[in-house]
Formats: C-alpha cells, sequence, structure tokens
C-alpha cells in the first residue's frame, strides 16, 4: 500500500542524501584545487630555500621544519647525477629527468615532485598526493557531518508534519466508519485543508446524491408494499372463502374469483419489476440501434387480437422511416402500455391509431384514441406511480404510465398529453431524438 | 343486520359482501364516497365501513361530513394505509375502530359484532331477552338452556328483534335488516320468519303489533 508519508519521506530524505553527497563532492574538488596550488607553491618555496652550500645531511630537525609532517621528502644530487642528500633514504624515489612539476606513479602512491637546479645540483622535493587528497576529504567531511547529523531530524520533522497534515482525512475516515447506511449527512468542510477540500466536497455531493436515490428508493418500497397490499387482501378474502365453501358451486365461484385475484397480483408485482427495471440509474442504459418502423408493427399485431374483441380499431397511420438510439424491449413495453391504455380506455367502435413520423432531428410516436381524454389539471399527475384517476373504472395498477415515463426518460424522450383533433379522445406524443 | 360497505376495489368489495353475507348480515356495497353519501342518506345503516382511499370523495370526507350532520352510526375503517399516524387520523375524525387491510374475515365479523354490541348498549356478547340467549358470534340459540335451531335469515330476523326489546319493527324496517340490494326479496317472508320462530321459541316471543309491525317483549 503505498503511504504518502512514507513516500514523502524516502524522496524528500533520498533528494537531501544526494544533494549532501553532491556538496561533499564539490567541496572535496574545490578543496584539492586549492590544495594543489598551495602546496604546489610549498614546495617550489622549499626548494628555493635549500641552503645552497649544505651538501651534507641536515640534522632532522631542520627537516621537521621544512615540513616533514606534510611528509615532504628532499633529494639532492649534484649534476654528474652523484647523490648529495636524502632527506628520508626510507622513501626514495627516483630522479627525475625533467625540472618543473610532475606527478610520479609509485609502489607508495602517486607523488607530486618538483625538480629544481640550484648552483648544480639537482634539487628534488616531493610530496605525497594522499596528504592533499586527505586534506581534502577532511574538510568535506567536517562540513558535511552537521549536515548528515540533521538527515534523522529531518526525516522526523518530515514524518510529523505530514502526519499533521493528514490528521482531517484520519478523522473523516473514523468519522464515516462510525456511520450506518442510513445516516448520509454531509461531512463538515470547516477547517479542511485546501488539498483535501475537493476530496470532501466530492464525497458530500456523492452522499447528497446517494440519500436521493435510496429516499426514492424507500418512497417505491413503501408505495409498493402499500399497493400490494389490495390485491393481496383480494386473495386472503378469496381464500377464506373458498375454505367456507359448502357446495361445489360456490367453491367454483370462489376459485375462480381466487383466480382472478392471482393473477392481479402477479400482474402488479410484473409492472413493479418492469417499473423497477426501467428507474432511472438502476440498470446501465443500452444504446442500440432501434428500428421504430419494426417496433410499431410489432406492438400493432401484438394488440390487434384485443381491439378486435374489444370493437375497436387499431390502425397504424403516418409511418415514416426512423430509428433511434436505445433498448428494444423497453421502448416496445413503453409503447405496449400506452396502446393498451388507448384502447381499454376506448368505447366499443372508437378507433385506437399509432403515427410515425419525422419532425426536424427528431422521431414523433403518437397514439391517439377516440376516448374519454384526460383533462388538462390531470394530465401531469398521471405519470405518478399509483395515480389513479377517481373517474377511473377500470381496474389497472396506477403504474404503466409511470413505466412509459421512466422509459421516456432514459431515451431523453419528452411526452405530451393533449386532446386529439377532432375530439373527444386522447393524443400521446413521444418525441424521440433520433440516431 | 344491515351493512353498508364502502370499498373502490371490486375484487375486495365482492369477498367482502360475500364473506358478511353468509355471517348473516345483509350488505350494501358502494364504491365511491358520493355513492356513499346517497347511500347513507336513504337506508337506516346499522354499520358502515369504510375505506379510506376511495374516487369522487376520500374516506375521511365522508366520515366527516357524517358526524358534523350528528349520524352516529358506527364507523369501522378498512385500509391499506397502516401508520400510527393514519390510524389516529382516522380515529380522530370519527371512526369506531380501525382495520388493517389485509384483514381477516373472521375478524372483520367479530368487530362488526363487537361495534353492534356497543351500538345497543350492551357489553354482554350474547342477547339475553328471558330465557331466550342469543349468541351472534356462533349463531347458536338457546331457550330455557335447551339448544334451538334456527335458519340464517331466522337467527337474523330475531336478532334484529331481541337486541332492542320493546320496539317495533315495520315489516319494511326487517325486510331491510334481512336483505342488502343484491338479493331479492320475496313478498310475505317476514310473516312466513315470524311463523317460524313462533312455532320454535313460543308465540309469545314475537308479538304482532297490528297495524305497525312485530316486536320482542321486553321480559320482567
Amino acid at each position: 500500500m503505498s503511504s504518502i508519508r512514507r513516500q514523502l519521506l524516502l524522496w524528500l530524505l533520498s533528494g537531501l542524501a544526494l544533494a549532501v553527497v553532491v556538496a561533499g563532492a564539490r567541496i572535496y574538488v574545490q578543496t584539492l584545487d586549492e590544495a594543489n596550488e598551495l602546496f604546489d607553491y610549498h614546495l617550489q618555496q622549499m626548494a628555493a630555500s635549500l641552503p645552497s652550500d649544505s651538501f651534507s645531511p641536515l640534522p632532522p630537525s631542520s627537516m621537521e621544519e621544512l615540513g616533514a609532517g606534510d611528509g615532504l621528502v628532499v633529494q639532492i644530487w649534484d649534476r654528474n647525477g652523484l647523490e648529495l642528500y636524502f632527506s628520508r633514504p626510507a622513501s626514495r624515489l627516483p630522479q627525475r629527468a625533467a625540472l618543473g612539476f610532475s606527478t610520479v606513479e609509485t609502489s607508495r602512491g602517486s607523488w607530486r615532485v618538483f625538480s629544481a637546479l640550484e648552483q648544480n645540483n639537482v634539487v628534488q622535493v616531493a610530496q605525497p598526493m594522499s596528504v592533499r587528497r586527505n586534506l581534502a576529504a577532511g574538510m568535506a567531511l567536517r562540513a558535511l557531518v552537521p549536515l548528515l547529523l540533521l538527515l534523522p531530524v529531518l526525516g522526523m520533522l518530515i514524518w510529523i508534519t505530514v502526519g499533521r497534515g493528514l490528521k482531517p482525512l484520519d478523522r473523516m475516515a473514523s468519522a464515516l466508519d462510525r456511520r450506518t447506511p442510513d445516516s448520509l449527512e454531509a461531512l463538515p468542510e470547516a477547517g479542511l485543508p485546501r488539498e483535501i477540500r475537493p476530496l470532501v466536497q466530492a464525497l458530500n455531493d456523492l452522499l447528497a446524491r446517494l440519500e436521493r436515490a435510496l429516499e426514492s428508493q424507500k418512497a417505491f418500497i413503501a408505495d409498493a408494499a402499500h399497493e400490494l397490499r389490495t390485491p393481496l387482501t383480494a386473495v386472503q378474502l378469496q381464500i377464506q372463502l373458498a375454505e367456507r365453501a359448502t357446495t361445489d358451486a360456490e367453491r367454483e365461484q370462489a376459485f375462480v374469483r381466487l383466480k382472478s385475484g392471482q393473477a392481479r397480483a402477479a400482474h402488479l408485482v410484473q409492472q413493479l419489476l418492469t417499473l423497477a427495471r426501467q428507474e432511472p440509474g438502476i440498470t446501465a442504459p443500452v444504446h442500440a440501434s432501434v428500428d421504430l418502423c419494426e417496433l410499431v408493427r410489432m406492438v400493432r399485431s401484438e394488440y390487434a387480437p384485443m381491439a378486435a374483441s374489444m370493437h375497436i380499431g387499431l390502425d397504424i397511420g403516418e409511418q415514416a422511416q426512423a430509428g433511434v438510439s436505445g433498448d428494444f424491449e423497453a421502448l416496445r413495453v413503453m409503447l405496449s402500455n400506452l396502446v393498451d391504455n388507448a384502447i381499454r380506455y376506448t368505447p366499443a367502435g372508437g378507433a385506437v391509431d399509432i403515427a410515425l413520423r419525422l419532425r426536424g432531428r427528431d422521431a414523433v410516436l403518437e397514439v391517439s384514441d377516440t376516448g374519454p381524454g384526460i383533462p388538462p389539471g390531470d394530465r401531469a399527475r398521471v405519470f405518478d406511480r399509483f395515480y389513479r384517476r377517481d373517474e377511473t373504472q377500470l381496474p389497472g395498477s396506477g403504474l404503466g404510465l409511470a413505466i412509459v415515463k421512466n422509459i421516456a426518460d432514459r431515451h431523453g424522450a419528452a411526452i405530451t398529453l393533449e386532446d386529439r383533433t377532432p375530439g373527444p379522445g386522447l393524443r400521446v406524443s413521444i418525441v424521440l431524438p433520433r440516431a | 343486520m344491515r351493512l353498508l360497505l364502502v370499498e373502490d376495489d371490486a375484487m375486495i368489495g365482492e369477498s367482502v359482501r360475500a364473506g358478511l353475507q353468509q355471517d348473516g348480515f345483509a350488505v350494501d356495497w358502494v364504491q365511491d364516497g358520493r355513492a356513499a353519501e346517497l347511500a347513507l342518506e336513504a337506508n337506516a345503516y346499522d354499520t358502515l365501513l369504510l375505506d379510506l382511499g376511495l374516487p369522487r370523495k376520500s374516506g375521511l370526507d365522508v366520515l366527516a361530513a357524517l358526524r358534523r350532520r350528528g349520524n352516529a352510526i358506527p364507523v369501522l375503517i378498512l385500509t391499506a394505509r397502516d401508520a400510527v399516524a393514519d390510524r389516529v387520523k382516522g380515529l380522530d375524525a370519527g371512526a369506531d375502530d380501525y382495520l388493517v387491510k389485509p384483514f381477516d374475515l373472521e375478524e372483520l365479523a367479530a368487530r362488526v359484532r363487537a361495534l353492534l354490541r356497543r351500538k345497543s348498549g350492551r357489553a354482554d356478547p350474547v342477547v339475553r331477552v328471558g330465557d331466550l340467549i342469543l349468541n351472534p358470534a356462533t349463531h347458536e340459540v338457546s331457550l330455557a338452556g335447551k339448544p334451538v335451531s334456527l335458519s340464517a335469515r331466522e337467527f337474523a330476523l330475531i336478532h334484529a328483534l331481541a337486541a332492542r326489546p320493546g320496539v317495533v319493527y315495520s315489516r319494511a324496517q326487517l325486510e331491510e335488516k334481512l336483505y342488502g340490494w343484491d338479493q331479492e326479496v320475496e313478498s310475505n317472508t317476514v310473516e312466513v320468519y315470524v311463523h317460524a320462530l313462533r312455532r320454535k321459541l313460543g308465540a309469545h316471543m314475537i308479538q304482532n303489533v297490528r297495524g305497525v309491525g312485530y316486536m320482542v317483549p321486553r321480559q320482567s
């Protein structure tokens, strides 16, 4: 699991360590340069200051003065190459042919050598390079040690600061932890760092949407439970009547009633399921290409027998070629519900017409009937779940138009109810954006 | 006893009417609030069974108007609204009892009997007149401790008369108590039942008040 605190610590400390290393390297290189310059000058001075008349070995004490501490070695030859003097016979160096500065690699490391001609003698002063390097390394280390000591302190500071910065997240997490599924009130946004606020705001938006969805689901379930009571009451009463029946005829009648009660409960459950499935946000929207002509033909042939048995003409009027993007099955349910309603509310001898026309970029599905129509004041409410108009004498679940509305909404379609012309009658138009 | 059932759902209305008729009640059934008011004006009912979610006029409105007019008929609300607030509202609007759907036919009949008992000022579940005892719940009848077998209509008739001893009921009133709208009333049926009851319970049990009707005399 990635941790902001650990990542920050790792990267900040790595960066710091790298900076320390780079700084150390720079100090080392710079100090070495300066030491080279300084010691080279020192070597030169030393060669120049050697007593020109001295051919005897110098007393060791004076050699100390000459900087034996710096590892200096002095060698003197005469013109003929005869060795006149070695300050340290143990660390003898080969004689250099060239005069001036040179760097010599020996088995004891590299040496800086300065050779000069002094009154017919060759004077050679040498110093191991390690002296200079040690000096530079020492300088670099002395500069870096305090920084290195600071690293853990910095680490701790980072740890604590990040922890404090993330505290609101912890608080939020534990506040959310304690919540029950139905406590969806917004999280407090006051006193939050700017970096966290967008997260909390987004979370609050989600909570609000969730609450609305939950509310509408609760209302739906309450409505559904209430509505299911009616057919269940009927069934329960019919069962009791069947139990009480003493003659075959009574029993027969009771069972006929019982069956129709059961069919009605089943129809209501079916309608509820359809409605729930078409509820926006419950199922993923389907975007297939739907041929509306085929849809119209299919629904007409499905309802032709019912219309014929009720002596109602069911015809297709204008039929344009139109396709939309959507869910064929859902659109079929939608049109079926409209046609079903139209047929049932139309008196015998009347007519129900289905039409499909184009209007600009839209396809318009129309179902008109010669029934009693719906007064303008009731037109908005008929789409409410379980709303049944007082004048309605026909059995029904009160869900048909709610289902139509849900399906239309899912397809971005607008529904209008208007008087049929010529009246009386109702015309339902569904305006679908064409694919 | 004659009841008015107001229930917009055809299946429930039909079943309740059939069930209560089997229990010996005469039941008239209407399907909306306005029809209920018309029926209440035209007939004398012993109890009103009222659904709340009615077309044209809601059950609560019907009830409120009824009580405003001073009608004291016992009212039993039959509804799917089961929230406590709804029950309280119903009872406070003047209902005597509240039954939530789905309900049991036996319980409905028992509650109707309880309402009728209270209406006639009785606490005793059985009706006693002298040594005649009627049990409305079981339709059992005993005279001086001996069981008597009566048909449903005979029971309904003696029950109506014995519930209020000393009160004279006309033939038309008794017919109303025995038959709902859906039942054919044959001519002189009341006389036929009175005759049968006198034969089974003794001629003194039902007195004929000439030109007015019948009564069960008060027993001292």
